[in-house]
Parts: structure tokens; sequence; C-alpha cells
């Protein structure tokens, strides 16, 4: 069986994080890693929740040594996270904050603090090995698992870094506003630096200001991980930075004038990756470059009926592309939009039938029905929701939501209506839902 | 219909919340002790982040994660208008 090894090339000594302001050595972070395989359960699954990205990492390394898959919930919101893991019995939750789930098997654990030393070896991974489950919304209203072998991890890390120039051991820092828990957070900010030797940084910076102190005492290379929203902010802000950087982001399309901005203002090379849970990351652009991707190598784009399809040697089957797109003939590709079903909010994709399905579960709710406005030129565009609940209040229901899905797309606002202006199919006409806004609207006196 | 005892602070920053966040409500029926984030206006980080933008605009005071009271000047209107007047250059 072919194996490849749990850390790329670093020395006993070479910084592998950068954690709560003091350096974490290769071989202290492979005793973190010792340490924790020895206390962890002997369970089939985790859920790895820790909120410090070194935590993390140690916890998927240590999960990985016990054959233990992690399971990694697209949703914050609790009973979300419930029902990943009602759905693997025997799982349980790894905490390192207080961020323990009622309900679920909590082990809190957080790294680092220990001078311990490491002698042995790099530990190896069977590239087959299933190490986490990236779940996505589909329109069934159960979270869909997309199981990730070690091989697919490792490979997207390597074709990204290679794209980008990334030398082994040029110590740059990755610093990343994105979640690690997400699946261009694991494979840009974790998988990526400790495949190439560079420096994971633990914290994740929201603010403008916290990403200048982050970046403020690096003195080599650093690449930030980042979203098109902070990446606004960052610009907005006039952000100083340190020479040397490179920004990658995803989530959402860039504009290219953002594109070009940041690069003026931080002297850094922006790029883009596209790629979505089912796959991880497909393609990559220079922003300023113009709109084509290309594609990660290994990574191939086939014509499937209506759609297309992503194929990869690290892939057990083809995946459906969740976007529309148009291929040429070099295999570069244009995205044209989302499917119609699928929706993105500030940089989190979701199903609306997904949501629809969870609003109408909820105790006392008749009908109801999620709904995106046509995005606005600056800003978050959040979803809006119509319901039929005779006797609760838009309060109500939202608290409701509140333990189902997760806060980025709880509807603003929630509207109570009698009814809602269904056909006599059942089905809701996109401009009978749109009449139904702008008579809201109306009423409220917000026209804007 | 203004809430009782609000200073003109808050409700410049209530205005502020609403208009930045988009938010449908009237600015004046934000309680300047209730809840931003979570189980009161809902906001989460995204808000945080877009608030922070018009924040650093308006007064020109950089909010921090770093911050240790970070949590608390998040934690109503009345105390993210206290942080403001504490903060403000401008």
């Amino acid at each position: 069986m072919r194996d490849a090894a749990l850390i790329g090339p670093y020395l006993p000594d070479d910084v592998l994080a950068w954690d709560r302001g003091a350096p974490r050595s290769a071989q202290q972070f492979l005793a973190d890693v010792s340490g924790l395989v020895e206390t962890l359960p002997d369970r089939p699954a985790v859920l790895n929740l820790a909120t410090n990205r070194y935590d993390f990492l140690v916890g998927f390394a240590a999960a990985i040594l016990r054959r233990q898959v992690t399971l990694l919930p697209q949703n914050r919101a609790p009973q979300a996270t419930r029902l990943v893991a009602g759905d693997y019995p025997g799982s349980y939750a790894l905490t390192d904050r207080d961020n323990a789930i009622e309900g679920l098997e909590c082990v809190s654990f957080e790294s680092g603090g220990v001078d311990a030393t490491w002698t042995g070896d790099i530990p190896l991974v069977p590239l087959n090995q299933v190490v986490a489950i990236a779940f996505t919304s589909g329109s069934t209203g159960r979270p869909r698992p997309n199981p990730k072998t070690w091989e697919a991890l490792t490979a997207v890390a390597h074709a990204t870094g290679a794209r980008l120039g990334t030398k082994s051991g040029d110590r740059a820092v990755v610093l990343a506003t994105v979640p690690h828990q997400h699946m261009f957070g694991l494979e840009a900010s974790v998988m990526l630096p400790i495949m190439h030797g560079l420096v994971m940084h633990a914290g994740r910076p929201l603010f403008p200001a916290d990403i200048r102190s982050a970046l403020g005492n690096v003195a080599g290379r650093w690449i930030l991980v980042t979203t098109p929203l902070h990446l606004r902010a960052c610009v907005a802000e006039g952000l100083a930075v340190p020479d040397g950087g490179l920004i990658l982001s995803a989530t959402a399309p860039l504009a290219r004038r953002l594109a070009e901005e940041a690069e003026r203002q931080f002297q850094a090379a922006v790029h883009e990756i596209f790629g979505f849970a089912e796959a991880g990351s497909i393609a990559e652009r220079r922003t300023i470059d113009g709109d084509r991707w290309r594609l990660l190598d290994g990574v191939r784009v086939v014509r499937d009926q209506s759609s297309y399809v992503v194929q990869a040697g690290y892939l057990p089957a083809a995946v459906r592309i969740p976007d529309r797109v148009t291929v040429d003939a070099e295999g570069t590709f244009i995205v044209h939009g989302r499917e119609t079903d699928q929706v993105n909010v500030a940089g989190h994709r979701v199903s609306l039938g997904d949501l629809n399905q969870k609003l109408q579960e909820i105790d006392g709710v008749q009908d109801g029905i999620f709904f995106l406005p046509d995005e606005e030129a600056d800003g978050v565009t959040r979803l809006m929701a119509f319901v039929v609940a005779p006797g609760k209040s838009s309060e109500d229901i939202q608290r409701e939501l509140r333990t189902h899905i997760d806060p980025v797309f709880l509807p603003r606002p929630l509207v109570c209506v009698p009814s809602l202006p269904r056909n006599a199919t059942g089905k809701l006409p996109r401009e009978a839902v749109n009449d139904l806004v702008r008579d809201w609207l109306e009423t409220q006196g917000h026209g804007a | 219909m203004e809430q009782p005892g609000s200073s003109l602070l808050e409700q410049d920053v209530a205005k502020l919340v609403v208009h930045t966040l988009k938010l449908k409500i009237d600015p004046a029926t934000i309680a300047p002790e209730s809840a931003l984030f979570g189980e009161g206006l809902g906001l989460d980080s995204i808000d945080a982040l877009e608030l922070s933008l018009a924040i650093s605009h308006t007064y020109g005071y950089q909010l921090k994660s770093s911050d240790p009271e970070i949590k608390s000047i998040f934690s109503s209107l009345r105390a993210l208008a206290g942080a403001i007047q504490k903060n403000r250059t401008k």
C-alpha cells in the first residue's frame, strides 16, 4: 500500500506553526500529536471543533494516526453538528476552548506549552485512508458526506503549491481569515503549509487591524488565505503590510478592480482558487489576468450531458461542478453562475431547498420560503424568508432556525405572511416571490 | 420613538449599524442595552467586519480582536458607543 508523510520537508527544529505568539517546531508538533494520540477515545469518527488552527491541526493529525475520520460539518449551528454526529454512531467532538456542544460527548484539549521533543521518524499515512469527510448542503435537507482521502488532500496541496510557485523551505508564513473546518480553509491554510514546510499561523484574524498585527511580525514571505470580503475590508482600511506577500482568495468571485487595488496597495500577487467541497480546489487564476480559470495539475473537466464534471486520479468518481461553466479547448473555463438551487452568502454556499426544508420542519410553520434578493454591488446580500406560521412571531421562528442553520444564512428579515402565492402545481414562481418582496418593501417604506 | 435614556452618540451609532448592515428596522427601536449579536439583533462576524469599517471611517477608531474588551465592546449598542467615545479620533 502506498503512503505519504504526515508533514512535508521540515528539519526537526524548523518552525511549523506560529501559535499564540510563539513558534512550534516540527518536532514539538510531532510530540504534541503523539501526546494526544495516547489520550483520544477509541472511536471511529471525530468532529474536530477546535477554534485555534494549531489545536485543529494537532487534533486532525492525531485522529489520522488513530485511523479516525475527521468530520467537518458545513455548518456551525449546534443542531446541524448533532445531526452529523447522529449519522456517525460512536463519534465524539474534540474541542479546545469553551466550545463544547450539549448532547455530544466532548473531549477538550489545548495543545502547546509543553517543551517536548520527538526523536522518531515522521509518521506515514496510507494514501487511500479516508481522513476527513466534508459535508455539503443538499436539496434533500440532509448533510451530504464527501469523503477525502489522504491522497486527495496531499495531491491538492502539492498542485496548489506548484501553481503558486511555493518553494519548499522558503519559510513563508501562512495566515488565514477562513475557518480551517471548511474545505478551502483545510486545503489552503492547513494542508498547503504543512506539505511545503511553511509556517502555519494558528490565528484567525477578523479585522484588518488583526491582519496587520499578525503580518507585522513576519520578516520573510507571507501568504494570506482569505475571501473577497476580508480583502475588501483590508483595501478600504489602507492596510500596511510588509513586502513579500501573496494573497490567495476563494469562496466567492473576486472583482477584478478589487484585485488590482489589492495588488497595488499590498505589492502582492492576488490569486484565486476555484473549488467546492465535493471535489476540493480544482483551478486557479491570477485575478488581474482575466476571467479564465486554469485547472490544477492532475484535474480534468469533461462534459457530461448538460453539465460538466471534474475528474482526478484521487477522486473515486467524477464530481459534478455545481456552477454553470463553459470550457475551451485548452481546458480553461469561465464560471457563469450557480445552479438555481444553490446560493452563496458571504462566501458560504447552501442549497435553498435545504434551508426551505429546515424552515418548514419548524413546529407551527405551515409554509415558508427562503429567497436571495438581487445582489447589491457593495456589501453582503443576505437571504430573506417569508413564512406562514399563524400564532408565531418572527422572533420565535428565528430563534428556532438559529439552532439548525449557520448564522450567515439567517433571514434578514423573516417576514410572516398569511399565505404564499403558490401556483396550481404548488410551485412558487420567481416572479411571484419578487412581487411578494416588492409589496413588502413598499409597505415597510424602505424602498432601497 | 427614541429609546428612553439613549445618548446622542448612541442614536448616531444605531443609525450607522442599521445603515451599514442594511437592516430593515428603525434605528430608534434598538434598545441600548440589548444584545447586538447572537440572540439580540442576530449579527455575526461578517457584520462585525462591515461595522468595523464603518466605525473606522466615521470615527477613526480601528477595532482589533486582540483588544481584551472586544467581546464587551460588541455586547450592546451602549457598550459600542462607549468604546467609540473613548477611542474616537474624529
